[in-house]
Protein backbone atom coordinates (compact mmCIF):
# COMPACT_ATOMS: atom_id res chain seq x y z
CA UNK A 1 0.00 0.00 0.00
CA UNK A 2 1.05 3.69 -0.66
CA UNK A 3 1.90 4.99 2.83
CA UNK A 4 -0.38 8.03 1.88
CA UNK A 5 -3.99 8.81 1.47
CA UNK A 6 -5.61 9.46 -1.44
CA UNK A 7 -4.84 13.13 -3.03
CA UNK A 8 -7.01 15.32 -4.84
CA UNK A 9 -3.76 17.03 -6.60
CA UNK A 10 -3.51 17.94 -10.37
CA UNK A 11 -1.38 18.08 -12.95
CA UNK A 12 0.19 21.54 -12.93
CA UNK A 13 1.46 23.82 -10.71
CA UNK A 14 0.66 23.32 -7.04
CA UNK A 15 0.17 25.57 -4.64
CA UNK A 16 1.55 25.46 -0.78
CA UNK A 17 -1.46 24.02 0.52
CA UNK A 18 -1.73 21.26 -2.47
CA UNK A 19 1.97 20.37 -1.75
CA UNK A 20 1.43 20.27 1.76
CA UNK A 21 -1.73 17.88 0.76
CA UNK A 22 0.78 15.46 -1.28
CA UNK A 23 2.65 15.07 2.65
CA UNK A 24 -0.73 13.31 3.60
CA UNK A 25 -0.23 11.19 6.48
CA UNK A 26 3.73 12.17 6.55
CA UNK A 27 2.82 15.96 6.62
CA UNK A 28 5.98 18.06 8.31
CA UNK A 29 3.06 18.55 11.11
CA UNK A 30 2.75 15.42 12.15
CA UNK A 31 6.38 15.16 13.34
CA UNK A 32 6.73 16.58 16.68
CA UNK A 33 8.70 20.32 16.11
CA UNK A 34 11.42 19.65 18.62
CA UNK A 35 12.38 16.30 16.84
CA UNK A 36 15.21 15.41 19.35
CA UNK A 37 13.40 12.20 20.83
CA UNK A 38 12.20 10.76 17.69
CA UNK A 39 14.10 7.85 16.39
CA UNK A 40 16.36 8.60 13.19
CA UNK A 41 15.13 6.08 11.47
CA UNK A 42 11.48 7.34 11.65
CA UNK A 43 12.51 10.75 10.53
CA UNK A 44 14.53 9.81 7.86
CA UNK A 45 11.81 7.54 6.50
CA UNK A 46 9.13 10.05 6.39
CA UNK A 47 11.46 12.38 4.76
CA UNK A 48 12.04 9.60 1.84
CA UNK A 49 8.25 9.27 1.44
CA UNK A 50 8.14 13.29 1.31
CA UNK A 51 10.89 13.45 -1.69
CA UNK A 52 9.04 10.46 -3.31
CA UNK A 53 5.76 12.51 -2.77
CA UNK A 54 7.77 15.46 -4.59
CA UNK A 55 9.03 13.99 -7.45
CA UNK A 56 6.24 12.45 -8.62
CA UNK A 57 4.55 15.54 -8.64
CA UNK A 58 7.00 17.23 -9.78
CA UNK A 59 7.66 14.76 -12.57
CA UNK A 60 3.69 15.03 -13.24
CA UNK A 61 3.75 18.55 -13.78
CA UNK A 62 7.51 19.08 -15.90
CA UNK A 63 8.37 15.87 -16.96
CA UNK A 64 11.12 14.03 -15.59
CA UNK A 65 13.47 15.08 -18.04
CA UNK A 66 13.37 18.71 -16.89
CA UNK A 67 12.84 17.54 -13.29
CA UNK A 68 16.01 19.01 -11.17
CA UNK A 69 16.74 17.53 -7.33
CA UNK A 70 16.13 21.53 -6.16
CA UNK A 71 12.87 21.44 -7.56
CA UNK A 72 12.04 17.91 -5.71
CA UNK A 73 13.98 19.52 -2.35
CA UNK A 74 11.72 22.02 -2.06
CA UNK A 75 8.36 20.57 -1.95
CA UNK A 76 9.59 18.12 0.18
CA UNK A 77 11.08 20.43 2.67
CA UNK A 78 14.53 18.71 2.71
CA UNK A 79 17.99 20.12 2.27
CA UNK A 80 20.11 18.85 -0.98
CA UNK A 81 22.18 16.94 1.62
CA UNK A 82 19.70 14.64 2.71
CA UNK A 83 18.52 13.95 -0.55
CA UNK A 84 21.85 12.17 -1.10
CA UNK A 85 21.75 10.81 1.93
CA UNK A 86 18.70 8.93 1.04
CA UNK A 87 19.32 8.21 -3.05
CA UNK A 88 22.34 8.32 -5.38
CA UNK A 89 20.94 10.92 -7.92
CA UNK A 90 17.55 11.78 -9.48
CA UNK A 91 17.64 8.41 -11.12
CA UNK A 92 17.64 6.50 -8.04
CA UNK A 93 14.64 8.26 -6.66
CA UNK A 94 12.63 7.65 -9.64
CA UNK A 95 13.36 3.92 -8.79
CA UNK A 96 12.55 4.25 -5.95
CA UNK A 97 9.54 5.69 -6.87
CA UNK A 98 8.68 3.36 -9.74
CA UNK A 99 9.13 0.53 -6.91
CA UNK A 100 6.66 1.72 -4.39
CA UNK A 101 3.89 2.43 -6.98
CA UNK A 102 4.54 -0.90 -8.34
CA UNK A 103 4.03 -2.62 -5.15
CA UNK A 104 1.08 -0.74 -4.49
CA UNK A 105 -0.47 -1.81 -7.38
CA UNK A 106 0.38 -5.53 -7.74
CA UNK A 107 -0.56 -5.89 -4.05
CA UNK A 108 -4.10 -4.41 -4.76
CA UNK A 109 -4.51 -6.33 -7.74
CA UNK A 110 -3.72 -9.86 -5.92
CA UNK A 111 -6.14 -9.28 -3.26
CA UNK A 112 -8.75 -9.19 -5.95
CA UNK A 113 -7.33 -12.10 -7.71
CA UNK A 114 -8.98 -15.20 -6.52
CA UNK A 115 -8.88 -18.44 -8.53
CA UNK A 116 -12.06 -19.29 -7.18
CA UNK A 117 -13.60 -16.61 -9.13
CA UNK A 118 -14.84 -16.86 -13.00
CA UNK A 119 -12.06 -15.55 -15.03
CA UNK A 120 -13.98 -12.79 -16.89
CA UNK A 121 -14.85 -11.64 -12.91
CA UNK A 122 -10.98 -11.60 -11.95
CA UNK A 123 -10.45 -9.32 -14.92
CA UNK A 124 -12.98 -6.76 -14.38
CA UNK A 125 -11.86 -6.66 -10.55
CA UNK A 126 -8.73 -6.56 -11.43
CA UNK A 127 -9.47 -3.48 -13.63
CA UNK A 128 -11.28 -1.48 -11.71
CA UNK A 129 -9.06 -2.07 -8.76
CA UNK A 130 -6.11 -0.81 -11.22
CA UNK A 131 -8.35 2.19 -12.52
CA UNK A 132 -9.26 3.45 -9.52
CA UNK A 133 -6.08 3.31 -7.57
CA UNK A 134 -4.58 5.34 -10.53
CA UNK A 135 -7.75 7.78 -10.04
CA UNK A 136 -6.50 8.37 -7.03
CA UNK A 137 -3.42 9.22 -7.25
CA UNK A 138 -2.82 11.44 -10.58
CA UNK A 139 0.89 12.63 -9.98
CA UNK A 140 1.66 9.24 -9.22
CA UNK A 141 -0.04 7.18 -12.64
CA UNK A 142 1.53 9.94 -14.68
CA UNK A 143 4.99 8.87 -12.97
CA UNK A 144 5.09 5.20 -13.46
CA UNK A 145 2.70 5.42 -16.43
CA UNK A 146 4.34 7.86 -18.48
CA UNK A 147 7.93 9.34 -16.63
CA UNK A 148 9.43 5.97 -15.55
CA UNK A 149 9.22 4.02 -18.95
CA UNK A 150 10.11 7.06 -20.40
CA UNK A 151 13.06 7.48 -18.53
CA UNK A 152 14.46 3.40 -19.73
CA UNK A 153 16.77 1.58 -17.87
CA UNK A 154 16.00 0.07 -15.22
CA UNK A 155 12.46 1.90 -14.58
CA UNK A 156 11.78 1.08 -17.81
CA UNK A 157 12.65 -2.93 -17.14
CA UNK A 158 10.43 -2.47 -13.64
CA UNK A 159 7.35 -1.30 -15.63
CA UNK A 160 8.11 -4.37 -18.47
CA UNK A 161 8.22 -6.47 -15.68
CA UNK A 162 5.01 -5.13 -13.95
CA UNK A 163 3.35 -5.96 -17.62
CA UNK A 164 4.71 -9.47 -17.60
CA UNK A 165 3.06 -10.03 -13.70
CA UNK A 166 -0.58 -9.11 -15.43
CA UNK A 167 -0.03 -10.91 -18.66
CA UNK A 168 0.60 -13.96 -16.18
CA UNK A 169 -2.37 -13.15 -14.45
CA UNK A 170 -4.63 -13.07 -17.56
CA UNK A 171 -3.74 -15.97 -18.59
CA UNK A 172 -3.77 -17.97 -15.87
CA UNK A 173 -7.36 -19.67 -15.89
CA UNK A 174 -8.35 -18.72 -18.84
CA UNK A 175 -8.96 -22.49 -20.44
CA UNK A 176 -7.01 -23.96 -23.46
CA UNK A 177 -3.86 -21.84 -24.49
CA UNK A 178 -5.55 -19.69 -27.10
CA UNK A 179 -2.89 -21.12 -29.53
CA UNK A 180 -4.87 -24.30 -30.21
CA UNK A 181 -7.74 -22.06 -31.83
CA UNK A 182 -5.44 -20.25 -33.94
CA UNK A 183 -4.81 -17.13 -32.17
CA UNK A 184 -1.54 -15.76 -32.24
CA UNK A 185 0.22 -16.33 -29.02
CA UNK A 186 0.98 -12.63 -28.93
CA UNK A 187 -3.03 -12.30 -28.45
CA UNK A 188 -2.87 -11.24 -24.52
CA UNK A 189 0.00 -8.98 -24.95
CA UNK A 190 -1.90 -7.07 -27.43
CA UNK A 191 -5.07 -6.58 -25.49
CA UNK A 192 -2.78 -5.54 -22.89
CA UNK A 193 -1.05 -3.32 -25.07
CA UNK A 194 -4.57 -1.39 -26.30
CA UNK A 195 -5.65 -1.11 -22.51
CA UNK A 196 -2.26 0.95 -21.36
CA UNK A 197 -2.59 3.25 -24.20
CA UNK A 198 -5.94 3.99 -23.72
CA UNK A 199 -5.11 4.53 -20.17
CA UNK A 200 -2.06 6.50 -21.22
CA UNK A 201 -3.53 8.90 -23.29
CA UNK A 202 -6.29 9.68 -20.71
CA UNK A 203 -3.48 10.53 -18.49
CA UNK A 204 -1.64 12.97 -20.97
CA UNK A 205 -4.89 14.61 -22.08
CA UNK A 206 -5.36 15.19 -17.65
CA UNK A 207 -8.46 12.82 -17.38
CA UNK A 208 -6.78 10.63 -15.08
CA UNK A 209 -9.15 11.13 -12.13
CA UNK A 210 -11.95 9.62 -14.88
CA UNK A 211 -10.04 6.76 -16.02
CA UNK A 212 -12.80 4.63 -13.95
CA UNK A 213 -14.94 5.23 -16.74
CA UNK A 214 -12.66 3.18 -19.09
CA UNK A 215 -13.73 -0.27 -17.75
CA UNK A 216 -15.97 -1.77 -19.65
CA UNK A 217 -13.91 -0.37 -22.94
CA UNK A 218 -10.92 -2.18 -21.03
CA UNK A 219 -12.86 -5.13 -20.03
CA UNK A 220 -14.20 -5.80 -23.43
CA UNK A 221 -10.28 -5.14 -25.15
CA UNK A 222 -8.91 -7.89 -22.01
CA UNK A 223 -11.59 -10.26 -22.68
CA UNK A 224 -12.32 -10.39 -26.18
CA UNK A 225 -9.35 -12.76 -27.56
CA UNK A 226 -10.14 -15.30 -24.81
CA UNK A 227 -14.03 -15.38 -24.72
CA UNK A 228 -15.30 -13.99 -28.03
CA UNK A 229 -16.97 -11.39 -29.03
CA UNK A 230 -20.48 -12.29 -27.79
CA UNK A 231 -19.63 -12.41 -23.95
CA UNK A 232 -16.92 -9.64 -24.01
CA UNK A 233 -19.81 -7.90 -24.90
CA UNK A 234 -21.71 -9.18 -22.18
CA UNK A 235 -18.68 -8.50 -19.77
CA UNK A 236 -18.73 -4.77 -21.12
CA UNK A 237 -22.19 -4.38 -20.39
CA UNK A 238 -21.50 -5.81 -16.57
CA UNK A 239 -18.58 -3.87 -16.26
CA UNK A 240 -20.49 -0.71 -16.91
CA UNK A 241 -23.20 -2.03 -14.52
CA UNK A 242 -20.95 -2.29 -12.07
CA UNK A 243 -19.52 1.65 -12.66
CA UNK A 244 -23.29 2.98 -12.55
CA UNK A 245 -24.46 1.03 -9.43
CA UNK A 246 -20.97 2.35 -7.45
CA UNK A 247 -21.24 5.71 -8.94
CA UNK A 248 -24.74 6.47 -7.62
CA UNK B 1 26.42 5.84 -39.04
CA UNK B 2 28.63 6.41 -41.63
CA UNK B 3 26.41 6.07 -44.83
CA UNK B 4 23.93 8.75 -43.63
CA UNK B 5 26.77 11.26 -43.68
CA UNK B 6 27.96 10.02 -47.36
CA UNK B 7 24.00 10.41 -48.46
CA UNK B 8 23.77 13.81 -47.09
CA UNK B 9 26.22 15.28 -49.46
CA UNK B 10 23.93 14.04 -52.23
CA UNK B 11 20.98 16.02 -51.55
CA UNK B 12 19.99 18.86 -53.23
CA UNK B 13 20.87 22.33 -52.19
CA UNK B 14 20.75 25.52 -53.81
CA UNK B 15 23.71 26.92 -54.82
CA UNK B 16 25.57 28.88 -52.61
CA UNK B 17 26.30 32.57 -53.38
CA UNK B 18 24.00 34.59 -55.76
CA UNK B 19 21.80 32.15 -57.42
CA UNK B 20 18.40 34.23 -58.11
CA UNK B 21 16.43 31.55 -56.14
CA UNK B 22 13.06 33.19 -54.63
CA UNK B 23 13.71 33.57 -50.40
CA UNK B 24 10.93 30.91 -49.85
CA UNK B 25 12.37 28.08 -52.07
CA UNK B 26 15.63 28.28 -49.85
CA UNK B 27 13.91 28.41 -46.89
CA UNK B 28 11.73 25.25 -47.59
CA UNK B 29 14.78 23.44 -48.59
CA UNK B 30 16.06 24.59 -45.60
CA UNK B 31 13.43 23.57 -43.27
CA UNK B 32 12.98 20.68 -45.11
CA UNK B 33 17.06 19.19 -44.41
CA UNK B 34 16.85 20.60 -40.74
CA UNK B 35 13.38 18.43 -39.94
CA UNK B 36 15.21 15.32 -41.93
CA UNK B 37 18.55 16.00 -39.87
CA UNK B 38 17.18 16.34 -37.09
CA UNK B 39 15.31 13.04 -36.97
CA UNK B 40 18.45 11.09 -37.83
CA UNK B 41 20.56 12.96 -35.24
CA UNK B 42 18.08 12.82 -32.43
CA UNK B 43 17.59 8.54 -33.22
CA UNK B 44 21.48 8.83 -33.12
CA UNK B 45 22.32 10.47 -29.93
CA UNK B 46 18.85 10.75 -27.66
CA UNK B 47 16.85 13.63 -27.55
CA UNK B 48 18.66 14.71 -24.08
CA UNK B 49 22.56 14.87 -25.43
CA UNK B 50 21.38 16.69 -28.88
CA UNK B 51 22.36 20.58 -29.26
CA UNK B 52 21.39 22.86 -31.73
CA UNK B 53 24.49 23.03 -32.84
CA UNK B 54 24.49 18.97 -33.75
CA UNK B 55 21.35 19.68 -35.75
CA UNK B 56 23.02 22.71 -37.34
CA UNK B 57 25.24 21.08 -38.65
CA UNK B 58 24.06 18.23 -39.63
CA UNK B 59 21.41 20.18 -41.98
CA UNK B 60 24.36 22.48 -43.15
CA UNK B 61 22.59 26.03 -42.05
CA UNK B 62 23.81 28.70 -39.57
CA UNK B 63 22.68 28.91 -36.31
CA UNK B 64 20.99 31.92 -37.14
CA UNK B 65 19.07 30.28 -39.95
CA UNK B 66 17.59 28.26 -37.43
CA UNK B 67 16.82 30.52 -34.94
CA UNK B 68 14.57 31.76 -37.87
CA UNK B 69 13.24 28.41 -38.17
CA UNK B 70 12.39 27.43 -35.16
CA UNK B 71 12.82 28.38 -31.21
CA UNK B 72 14.44 25.86 -29.75
CA UNK B 73 15.42 21.96 -30.43
CA UNK B 74 12.28 21.27 -28.60
CA UNK B 75 9.78 23.09 -31.32
CA UNK B 76 12.64 22.07 -34.00
CA UNK B 77 12.20 18.58 -33.19
CA UNK B 78 7.91 18.39 -32.83
CA UNK B 79 8.19 19.74 -35.90
CA UNK B 80 10.34 16.70 -37.26
CA UNK B 81 8.31 13.88 -35.52
CA UNK B 82 5.38 15.23 -36.93
CA UNK B 83 6.69 15.54 -40.55
CA UNK B 84 8.06 11.96 -39.90
CA UNK B 85 4.33 10.64 -38.37
CA UNK B 86 2.52 12.85 -41.86
CA UNK B 87 5.23 10.27 -44.25
CA UNK B 88 3.72 7.65 -42.59
CA UNK B 89 0.52 8.09 -41.97
CA UNK B 90 0.73 9.09 -46.29
CA UNK B 91 2.39 5.79 -47.11
CA UNK B 92 -0.34 3.79 -44.56
CA UNK B 93 -3.24 5.73 -46.31
CA UNK B 94 -2.22 4.73 -49.97
CA UNK B 95 -1.80 1.16 -49.39
CA UNK B 96 -5.22 0.98 -47.37
CA UNK B 97 -7.08 3.07 -50.44
CA UNK B 98 -5.83 0.17 -52.56
CA UNK B 99 -7.48 -2.17 -51.21
CA UNK B 100 -11.43 -2.79 -51.28
CA UNK B 101 -12.29 -5.09 -48.42
CA UNK B 102 -12.29 -3.19 -45.10
CA UNK B 103 -9.94 -6.31 -43.39
CA UNK B 104 -7.64 -6.25 -47.17
CA UNK B 105 -7.15 -2.61 -46.83
CA UNK B 106 -6.02 -3.31 -43.03
CA UNK B 107 -3.82 -5.49 -43.82
CA UNK B 108 -2.43 -3.42 -46.77
CA UNK B 109 -2.39 -0.37 -44.65
CA UNK B 110 -0.12 -2.39 -41.54
CA UNK B 111 1.64 -4.40 -44.35
CA UNK B 112 3.29 -0.23 -45.89
CA UNK B 113 3.67 0.55 -41.60
CA UNK B 114 6.03 -2.33 -40.74
CA UNK B 115 7.94 -2.50 -43.67
CA UNK B 116 8.62 1.84 -43.93
CA UNK B 117 9.75 1.07 -39.57
CA UNK B 118 11.76 -1.75 -40.52
CA UNK B 119 13.65 0.24 -43.53
CA UNK B 120 14.90 2.79 -40.95
CA UNK B 121 15.04 1.12 -37.27
CA UNK B 122 16.78 3.92 -35.76
CA UNK B 123 14.06 6.24 -36.49
CA UNK B 124 11.05 3.91 -35.61
CA UNK B 125 12.47 3.34 -32.18
CA UNK B 126 12.84 6.92 -31.73
CA UNK B 127 8.87 7.59 -33.37
CA UNK B 128 7.39 4.78 -31.78
CA UNK B 129 9.67 4.40 -28.32
CA UNK B 130 12.48 7.14 -27.84
CA UNK B 131 10.40 9.68 -28.09
CA UNK B 132 8.81 9.67 -24.68
CA UNK B 133 12.25 10.80 -23.32
CA UNK B 134 11.85 14.10 -25.58
CA UNK B 135 9.37 15.75 -22.77
CA UNK B 136 5.94 16.20 -22.58
CA UNK B 137 5.00 18.21 -25.52
CA UNK B 138 6.71 15.30 -27.22
CA UNK B 139 4.70 12.56 -25.17
CA UNK B 140 1.06 14.02 -26.37
CA UNK B 141 2.56 14.20 -29.82
CA UNK B 142 3.04 10.50 -29.90
CA UNK B 143 -0.47 9.79 -28.60
CA UNK B 144 -1.60 12.22 -30.96
CA UNK B 145 0.13 10.48 -33.47
CA UNK B 146 -1.45 6.40 -32.79
CA UNK B 147 -4.33 8.55 -33.17
CA UNK B 148 -3.94 9.15 -36.37
CA UNK B 149 -4.44 5.45 -37.18
CA UNK B 150 -8.38 5.41 -35.51
CA UNK B 151 -10.15 6.47 -38.73
CA UNK B 152 -8.69 3.41 -40.78
CA UNK B 153 -9.64 1.20 -37.77
CA UNK B 154 -13.81 3.17 -37.18
CA UNK B 155 -14.40 1.18 -40.67
CA UNK B 156 -14.14 -1.83 -39.25
CA UNK B 157 -17.52 -0.72 -37.11
CA UNK B 158 -19.62 -0.24 -40.38
CA UNK B 159 -17.74 -3.88 -41.78
CA UNK B 160 -18.27 -5.24 -38.60
CA UNK B 161 -22.19 -6.94 -38.26
CA UNK B 162 -22.26 -5.71 -34.51
CA UNK B 163 -20.49 -2.84 -35.47
CA UNK B 164 -22.37 -0.17 -34.10
CA UNK B 165 -22.98 -1.81 -30.54
CA UNK B 166 -18.98 -2.04 -29.63
CA UNK B 167 -17.53 0.00 -26.90
CA UNK B 168 -16.80 3.52 -27.47
CA UNK B 169 -12.41 3.59 -27.81
CA UNK B 170 -12.12 0.59 -29.69
CA UNK B 171 -11.00 2.30 -32.44
CA UNK B 172 -8.20 3.97 -29.61
CA UNK B 173 -7.62 0.38 -28.17
CA UNK B 174 -6.55 -1.17 -31.52
CA UNK B 175 -4.32 1.36 -32.99
CA UNK B 176 -3.04 0.91 -29.27
CA UNK B 177 -2.68 -2.72 -29.45
CA UNK B 178 -0.62 -2.41 -32.96
CA UNK B 179 1.71 0.00 -31.67
CA UNK B 180 2.31 -1.76 -28.57
CA UNK B 181 3.08 -5.05 -30.06
CA UNK B 182 5.29 -2.77 -32.82
CA UNK B 183 7.08 -1.10 -30.11
CA UNK B 184 7.83 -4.78 -28.55
CA UNK B 185 9.93 -5.89 -31.52
CA UNK B 186 11.82 -2.30 -31.97
CA UNK B 187 12.48 -2.28 -27.97
CA UNK B 188 14.15 -5.81 -28.17
CA UNK B 189 16.09 -4.68 -31.32
CA UNK B 190 14.42 -6.79 -33.93
CA UNK B 191 13.49 -3.93 -36.14
CA UNK B 192 14.56 -5.57 -39.57
CA UNK B 193 12.05 -8.63 -38.60
CA UNK B 194 8.82 -6.37 -38.22
CA UNK B 195 7.05 -6.96 -41.42
CA UNK B 196 7.17 -10.60 -39.85
CA UNK B 197 4.87 -9.18 -37.26
CA UNK B 198 1.94 -8.73 -39.87
CA UNK B 199 -0.13 -11.62 -38.77
CA UNK B 200 -0.17 -10.56 -35.10
CA UNK B 201 -0.84 -7.26 -35.67
CA UNK B 202 -3.75 -7.59 -38.26
CA UNK B 203 -5.33 -10.04 -35.56
CA UNK B 204 -4.89 -7.46 -33.30
CA UNK B 205 -6.47 -5.16 -35.53
CA UNK B 206 -9.54 -7.18 -36.47
CA UNK B 207 -10.21 -8.96 -33.04
CA UNK B 208 -12.17 -5.91 -31.35
CA UNK B 209 -14.62 -5.58 -34.76
CA UNK B 210 -14.69 -9.34 -35.49
CA UNK B 211 -13.93 -11.53 -33.00
CA UNK B 212 -11.60 -14.15 -32.09
CA UNK B 213 -12.67 -16.54 -34.59
CA UNK B 214 -13.29 -14.57 -37.64
CA UNK B 215 -10.50 -12.85 -37.46
CA UNK B 216 -8.06 -15.59 -36.84
CA UNK B 217 -9.75 -16.82 -39.91
CA UNK B 218 -9.23 -13.87 -41.86
CA UNK B 219 -5.12 -13.97 -40.70
CA UNK B 220 -5.23 -17.30 -42.01
CA UNK B 221 -6.59 -16.31 -45.37
CA UNK B 222 -3.91 -13.86 -45.88
CA UNK B 223 -1.27 -15.87 -45.09
CA UNK B 224 -2.27 -18.67 -47.80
Amino acid sequence: MFPLPPTASHNGAKSKAQQDDLGGLIEREHLPSGRADLPEPLIAHSQRERILNAMAATCAAKGYGATTIADVCEPAGVSRATFYELFKDKEDCLQASMELSLADAMGRIVEVYSPDKPWATMVRDAAATFLDLLASRPDFARMALVEAPAAGGRSLEMYASGKRVLQALLDRGRGDPIEEQGIPSSAGRGALAAAESLIVSQILAGNTERLPELLPDIVYIITIPYLGQDEALRQSREAEKTLRSGAG
Amino acid sequence: MAARGEKQGERWRPPRGRHGLPPEIVARSQRERLLEATMEVVAEKGYGPTTVADLTKRAGISRTTFYELFEDKEACFLAAYDDAVDTLVRLISSAYEAEERWPDRARAGLAALLEALAAQPEQARLALVDVSAAGPAAQRRYRAAIGRLTPFLDEGRDFAPGGRTLPANVSRMAAGAVVGLVADELIAGRAEELPGLLSDVLFATLVPYLGPDAAAREVAEENR
